[in-house]
């Protein structure tokens, strides 16, 4: 009797050792470390990424995770500073160990980031940050979504090829910042390209309140187009200046960035009517889920997504594939998955190629976007159009 | 010319608004010798207090007469419960109460970026990109108002300081607070008044900047650095100077831009810091001796 109580005893207890190695198995999680800009003045768009981030993750790991285990995001704030980035990035690495890395917002502290997960192997993929550099210096853990910041105004290049052809002359505006510089040193040479002249090309500081005295020298110089690569406030701010000073170009074009959130049709009001911008990214385009992404994080949040989160969203998705198909989850195993990385996701099909001098970089098409009477709407190339252009833009006198 | 003309209006008219923002600080400075280093976060609280008035339909030129009460009382308890307890403990030094400042611009920037996320706000209003012309210069209709009221503030002060007796009693503990109080001047209560005024006046730039420029809650750092420049090139603890602050660093900053380029805006500010420091350590006060 006692010795059957015994054995069923033992056969409990090893029943439960069992269960609880079990649960401890599928409790244990794949860490993954996001670099996000989450307080400062990009925080803005670090939340929309982290937002996006977390849904992604959430919803896979509602289909039961990646081999079995669940996904959990570990969030750095860069505050964008670059020494800040760094040192997250290493924390991320050497405490939290992480064996895959994603984020990545602005171009300078992608810059100053990337390194570290090179020197120490850890795959990073690239949501956003945007300077060509970031890929151009054959790091083999390095990889990136989004298009480098010079591919940025390729749809804007046809549409001048194609609509503007009047287009002769043009100013040139662009925050003195990584990714301001190098899109505009992108655009230069396009302009070069197209045969337009360029009359006036000025940085400026962000957060700027005055930029009356730069739009005066672009008033002064009357160009066909006005270029302008900014983010949100700044543009906003451009814009409305633009009207007071009566700047009258045929078309007002943002390269990205800021032009296309919500909040620049907000605060510009009036002024942002007709302004054009690059974009990277709109839900209506044929991607799987692209538009099932967009209506959920607006039901969920309350708030508008856009391209930056669509890129988060995307990361995620690359992220969860690689890991996925890794023979292990070792960073090493992890990068060569990333490498082989062939998937339809949000922001268009990914694959990571070597082309110019960049390695490891996904190439995508831009597109060009209008705002009409307060909506944003996809006007170039025709094939995505949700509206027809309105070209030449009209001028501030004549409108009501 | 066009070009000149348009940045020197663009430079004053932005020195107009700079004024106002620096005549706060320099009177903290001047009656309690300590710079007070959240006073661009002041400002931005004021801001927000102008966009969630701005939500409700309140002009935010009425919204003034509403955030700036509301500041100088802010500041009059910041005055009264935290930095006044730091001079009577005798082991701290005075610049502990600079610390202090600038923990409770920190504290503030994360309650604001806490209630209104880091959202950008905007104040737009019918004559936020309302302009009109002179000749060939247009002159923005929110930014000339903020400059005739910058002026009228300072004005109103500069006869407050000079004519009212609370007014001498802050001068008076400006110049020489030990003396002050042997005169029976109540310097507490003076050193309390005067960092809610302090707060109201930069409150008043905040409500005037609102619908012409926008609002996030790490607004404040950039501008206490400008608010700390235009108080060094006035000179510490003077409002005329303050005055000539404002419009030497709005101008510096429009004419630098124009002539330079606008990416260097900061460094020609920064620039014009150092010289002044360098061959005019008194500030602009040394040449107006007010």
């Amino acid at each position: 009797m006692k010795g059957k109580v015994g054995k069923a005893f033992v056969v409990a207890v090893a029943a439960m050792a069992i269960m609880m190695t079990g649960s401890a198995w599928s409790a244990e999680t794949i860490k993954v470390g996001v670099l996000l800009p989450l307080t400062g003045s990009q925080a803005k768009f670090g939340e929309i990424e982290k937002r996006s981030y977390e849904m992604a993750a959430e919803e896979i790991n509602a289909k039961g995770g990646v081999r079995g285990m669940k996904i959990e995001l570990r969030f750095e704030d860069d505050t964008g500073k670059p020494d800040v980035g760094r040192s997250a990035v290493e924390k991320l690495i050497s405490r939290d160990k992480v064996p895959v890395l994603t984020g990545g917002y602005s171009s300078s502290v992608t810059l100053a980031a990337t390194p570290v997960a090179q020197q120490f192997k850890v795959p990073f993929v690239i949501s956003t940050g945007s300077d060509d550099a970031i890929t151009e210096k054959k790091y083999d853990y390095i990889f990136r979504i989004n298009p480098p910041a010079s591919e940025y105004p390729n749809a804007v290049k046809t549409f001048l090829q194609g609509v503007a052809k009047d287009v002769k002359t043009v100013a040139l505006l662009y925050e003195n910042s990584a990714f301001g510089q190098s899109s505009s040193k992108s655009f230069e040479k396009d302009c070069g390209e197209l045969g337009l002249k360029i009359l006036v090309k000025e940085g400026y500081q962000a957060g700027a309140i005055d930029f009356k005295p730069v739009l005066t020298k672009v008033k002064a110089a009357n160009p066909d187009m006005i270029y302008m690569v900014s983010y949100v406030m700044d543009a906003s701010l451009l814009m409305r200046q633009s009207k007071e000073l009566r700047i009258n170009p045929k078309l007002f074009v943002g390269g990205g960035a800021g032009f296309t959130l919500p909040e620049f049709a907000k605060s510009a009001g009036a002024a942002a009517d007709g302004v054009y911008s690059a974009t990277l990214w709109l839900e209506t385009l044929p991607f799987p889920g692209a538009k099932a992404y967009f209506d959920k994080f607006q039901k969920k949040y309350g708030s508008e997504t856009e391209y930056h989160g669509a890129e988060a969203y995307a990361a995620m998705q690359v992220v969860a594939d690689a890991l996925k198909r890794a023979k292990s989850l070792t960073p090493k195993d992890i990068r060569d998955a990333l490498a082989a990385t062939n998937v339809k996701t949000v922001f268009g099909p990914v694959k990571f190629i070597s082309y110019g001098k960049m390695t490891q970089q996904n190439k995508l098409d831009t597109y060009m976007v209008q705002w009409q009477k307060g909506e944003l709407e996809a006007v170039w190339p025709k094939s995505v159009a949700t509206k027809k252009y309105i070209y030449p833009t009209p001028n501030w006198d004549k409108r009501k | 010319m066009d070009v000149f003309l348009q940045t020197i209006v663009a430079g004053v008219l932005k020195g107009g608004l700079y004024a106002l923002i620096g005549i706060g600080m320099t009177l903290i400075m001047g009656v309690m010798g300590i710079i007070n280093l959240a006073h661009g976060q002041l400002m931005m609280l004021a801001m927000y207090v102008t966009f969630v008035l701005s939500t409700m339909g309140v002009d935010p030129y009425i919204a003034l007469f509403i955030a700036m009460p509301l500041l100088f009382l802010l500041g009059v308890a910041i005055q009264k419960f935290l930095l006044n307890p730091l001079i009577k403990a005798d082991t701290i030094l005075p610049e502990n109460q600079v610390l202090m400042t600038v923990g409770i611009g920190m504290v503030v920037t994360e309650i604001v970026r806490f209630i209104f996320t880091s959202d950008y706000k905007s104040v737009t209003t019918t004559y936020s990109e309302r302009t009109f012309f002179l000749g060939n210069i247009s002159f923005s209709v929110a930014l000339t108002i903020a400059f005739a009221i910058a002026l009228a503030f300072t004005g109103a002060m500069f006869w407050f300081l000079l004519k009212t007796d609370l007014g001498r009693s802050i001068r008076a503990t400006a110049q020489d607070k030990d003396a002050a109080t042997l005169m029976g001047v109540n310097t507490g209560r003076i050193t309390v008044i005067t960092f809610g005024l302090g707060s109201g006046l930069v409150a008043a730039a905040g409500c005037l900047l609102a619908p012409v420029y926008y609002v996030f809650p790490d607004l404040g750092g950039p501008f206490t650095a400008k608010a700390f420049i235009i108080t060094i090139l006035g000179g510490l603890g003077s409002t005329v100077g303050a005055i000539f602050g404002g419009v030497t660093l709005g101008l510096a900053e429009s004419l630098g831009a124009t002539y330079f380029g606008m990416e260097f805006e900061d460094i020609v500010g920064l620039t014009i810091f150092i010289l002044v420091l360098l061959f005019l350590p008194g500030g602009f006060k040394r040449l107006t001796k007010v």
